[in-house]
């Protein structure tokens, strides 16, 4: 990620040089364009849905270019069927793939590290299956590719994360919204667990810096944020359709601390009510103020 | 020509059982699609043998008296051409040169006695068949130390060229090694107890050809004992023509015992129908048939031998449980059963230590016993919490088990089977002991209503500042045992909260609550 992304820069960096103004050719359209921070869409098709609110931020190719390796990273950590809202909606998982092809992508990932069997997760969840028909190359997570990394140091000064999301050349954070017995909920942010190597049980010590560092390690493109069904209790691994909560909703935004503030908002509290949110906000990794941003809603 | 008839068939059987041992691997669906277990299925020894202890008839027997039918028509022929370790033990025999015209000890009474022992113990409610039975000897070696042995030994091979970072080497090894996990390698590599104990005994047996070809096939099989015992009017019989003059090549040729040349009786009961010594005989003059009138030689087995068999069976059974671990509360905490294992006496009555339900345990958390359920209940299974929990939605160890040992289970059922209940290590938990948050316990508990729960509470740490800890509780109502909170407890070592077996449902004394 890193050479690739220098080269980018240097590029970019080249053109301007040589051209002035000619990135601000190029940015105009976007710019011209209202700028929207969160997208939030509601509807009854998973996959309306979240095409909606990629389209609401400017659409797929805002986030992927031509020749891209994209990794989506769902949750896909328990051994539970889509409708019990442990693991992120298969379809919003599918749909977010597919765009990634019309955008050109080159190859999209799909792998999270499960808590429990991965093979079933991975099955029981339908996001492998749903994955894989839309080209989405899924693989289980191998133990070998972990690879020791610097982090911001809030609360972690390094950390084992999965080579293959850190290769990436761009990656789309898709987690879904549950409740979570230390930090209340968990949503964009803690979906970063599933890169985790190691003993990751420990970071609960340290539960909202840790989450911080890895949240600004990672800088992902998008976060889609998945409330089609939200988890409201017993979380994260649920069970009881009874916990379950029919949303029909999709957020999609790039600022990870704005997402996860709009989220806590589905189960009725605030982003300030959350550890992780709170302490991303004081990083500067993004805002947790939700009347400072533009939220553009989409009903289908 | 029948030689290469009966090779060809031999491998065919063996390829069959290592691929539905293969098979013997959840793919993330709760079936594996295949019928796994036929081999016991087939294995009369292991039917008759668990009828006699459960007292109870036997669910799959359509195999195993299919092989009682065409042994009782047509000899051992099972051993001959069917049984993966007897095919195994050819291959290795056929390593051996120079072969002893004489055999080099006369024990084939042997496996007589030993039969007479399990079936005289397992009349008495003793199932010590597992041990020796060579269906279940071969899956329980091949599931604990010949699979995991090779995984590994792969595994470390190309995981050294992938540590070794030579660009163009490495895409090749890796290549290779997708297409190895694709055909043969499991998910993740399996670990038990006792691999190298088990190992070691099965690469003695293999071993053993080297003294002489077939010598477990000839001597020790107690299902050989079995199989010649039935065969002893079968029907399909050997004659040799007054063509023969003595020349011995059948001899040399016998897979058995069988004495097939001029100078003793045949003896049909030690023959494996290889047709061997048909094949060989220069002169064409040994026939097998259904119409051969020669005699055969008598099974001679000694009557006080016989009686010495008897009564060893017998001592055994009390001799075994003079210990107190049926006692409730005596036995070892740690010996959780899978879920739907029968009561633990029922359960020792069937099970037939096969490893199959270890093989297929999907955290590999099944691992063999040694004595911790008695020297009857070696290599039964237990769940070992710290190597890997039982699976909330899992139920394939019941699927898989071949004498309903462990009982096959429906998912809503299975979700409400307690193998035991946990409790919590208040001198090691992190929140308890050391006011630092830590839920994963909470966290990972699958029950739909968690089975863990937080007391809120403010403690003061070292500087007098109040802070607000989850102190983790388990609700042993709503507890099933599963183990999961054990397995990712992050106080390595000695856990901060344990499984022990208090609670099982299928014990009514081994209870803590009230119900």
């Amino acid at each position: 990620m890193k050479r690739r992304d220098f080269i980018k820069a240097a590029i970019a960096a080249g053109v301007t040089i040589t051209f002035p103004g000619s990135t601000g050719i190029i940015l105009s359209p976007l710019e011209a364009a209202e700028k929207v921070d969160l997208a939030v869409s509601h509807g009854v098709s998973p996959a309306g849905i979240t095409k909606a609110a990629i389209d609401a931020l400017g659409g797929i190719k805002r986030f992927i270019s031509r020749g891209d390796v994209v990794v989506v990273k769902p949750n896909i950590g328990w051994d539970r069927m889509p409708e019990y809202a442990a693991t992120t909606n298969p379809e919003v998982v599918s749909t977010v793939i597919r765009l990634c092809y019309e955008a050109g992508a080159k190859q999209v990932k799909v792998f999270d590290r499960s808590v429990v069997d991965p093979r079933r997760c991975y099955k029981q969840s339908g996001i492998s299956d749903a994955a894989s028909a839309v080209g989405g190359v899924v693989s289980f997570v191998d133990d070998r590719k972990f690879r020791e990394v610097k982090l911001p140091g809030v609360a972690l000064k390094s950390w084992p994360l999965y080579s293959e999301a850190m290769e990436a050349d761009k990656v789309i954070n898709l987690p879904i919204a549950k409740t979570h017995g230390l930090s209340i909920l968990t949503l964009g942010m803690k979906n970063w667990m599933g890169i985790m190597g190691g003993s990751r049980g420990r970071i609960h010590q340290k539960m909202d810096g840790s989450l911080v560092d890895v949240a600004m390690f990672m800088k992902p493109s998008l976060v889609v944020l998945d409330a089609v069904r939200i988890l409201t209790a017993n979380g994260p691994q649920g069970g009881s359709l009874s916990d379950v909560k029919q949303l029909n909703t999709v957020i999609a935004g790039t600022d990870q601390v704005a997402v996860d503030a709009y989220g806590a908002t589905l189960f009725g509290l605030k982003g300030a009510d959350l550890g992780y949110v709170v302490a991303g906000h004081k990083a500067g990794l993004g805002t947790m103020d939700l009347a400072k941003l533009k939220i553009k809603r989409v009903n289908i | 020509m029948t030689k290469k008839i009966r090779i060809a068939t031999q491998g065919l059987f063996l390829l069959l059982f290592l691929w539905l041992f293969l098979q013997t691997e959840s793919k993330g669906a709760n079936d594996l699609g295949y019928p796994v277990k036929i081999f016991l299925d087939a294995d009369p020894l292991i039917f008759i043998t668990t009828m006699l202890s459960s007292r109870e008839w036997y669910q799959t027997f359509y195999l195993a008296i299919l092989v009682i039918v065409a042994t009782v028509f047509l000899g051992r022929v099972f051993c001959g051409w069917v049984c993966p370790l007897g095919t195994l033990n050819n291959m290795v025999g056929s390593i051996k040169k120079g072969r002893p015209k004489k055999a080099t000890v006369d024990w084939y009474r042997f496996k007589y006695y030993l039969l007479i022992f399990l079936l005289v113990s397992s009349l008495f409610s003793l199932q010590l068949v597992g041990i020796a039975d060579p269906i279940s000897l071969l899956i329980r070696s091949f599931s604990l130390a010949v699979y995991p042995f090779v995984s590994y030994a792969t595994s470390a091979t190309f995981d050294a060229f992938y540590n070794a970072h030579i660009p163009f080497l490495v895409n090749i090894s890796e290549f290779t090694y997708s297409i190895l996990k694709k055909i043969f390698l499991p998910f993740q590599q399996p670990f038990y107890l006792q691999s190298a104990f088990v190992g070691f005994l099965f690469l003695l047996i293999l071993g053993m050809n080297l003294v002489e070809r077939r010598f477990w096939c000839k001597y020790l099989c107690p299902l050989g004992g079995l199989l010649g015992i039935l065969s002893r009017y079968a029907f399909l019989k050997r004659s040799v023509s007054e063509d023969c003059n003595d020349c011995g090549a059948c001899a040399q040729a016998c897979q058995g015992g069988a004495a097939p040349d001029g100078n003793d009786k045949w003896k049909n009961t030690e023959c494996l129908y290889c047709m061997d010594c048909d094949d060989r005989c220069p002169r064409n003059a040994v026939h097998f048939g259904f119409r051969e009138k020669q005699p055969v030689a008598g099974m001679d087995l000694g009557k006080r031998r016989v009686v010495g068999s008897i009564l060893t069976g017998l001592i055994a059974v009390p001799l075994m449980r003079i210990t107190p671990i049926a006692k409730a509360g005596v036995a070892d905490p740690r010996l959780i059963r899978p879920p739907g294992s029968l009561e633990e006496k029922e359960f020792l009555r069937k099970c037939v230590k096969c490893g199959e339900c270890m093989k297929v345990c999907i955290t590999n958390g099944l691992q063999p016993t040694l004595f911790e359920a008695g020297i009857e209940g070696i290599w039964s299974p237990v769940l070992v919490p710290r190597i890997g929990y039982c699976e909330y939605r899992c139920t394939l160890c019941g699927q898989v088990c071949p004498t309903g040992a462990i009982k096959k289970l429906e998912l809503p059922e299975k979700n409400k089977v307690k193998i035991g209940l946990a409790m919590i290590d208040k001198g090691r938990c992190l929140p308890h002991a050391h006011a630092t948050p830590c839920i994963v316990c909470e966290e990972v508990c699958p029950t739909p209503k968690k089975a863990i729960w937080f007391e809120q509470v403010g403690v003061k740490n070292r500087e007098g500042k109040e802070r607000i800890l989850k102190l983790p509780k388990v609700d042993l109502e709503l507890c099933i045992g599963c183990g999961l909170c054990e397995a990712k407890c992050p106080v390595l070592g000695q856990p901060a909260i344990y499984v022990t077996s208090v609670g099982e449902s299928r014990s009514r004394d081994n209870q803590l609550l009230l119900p």
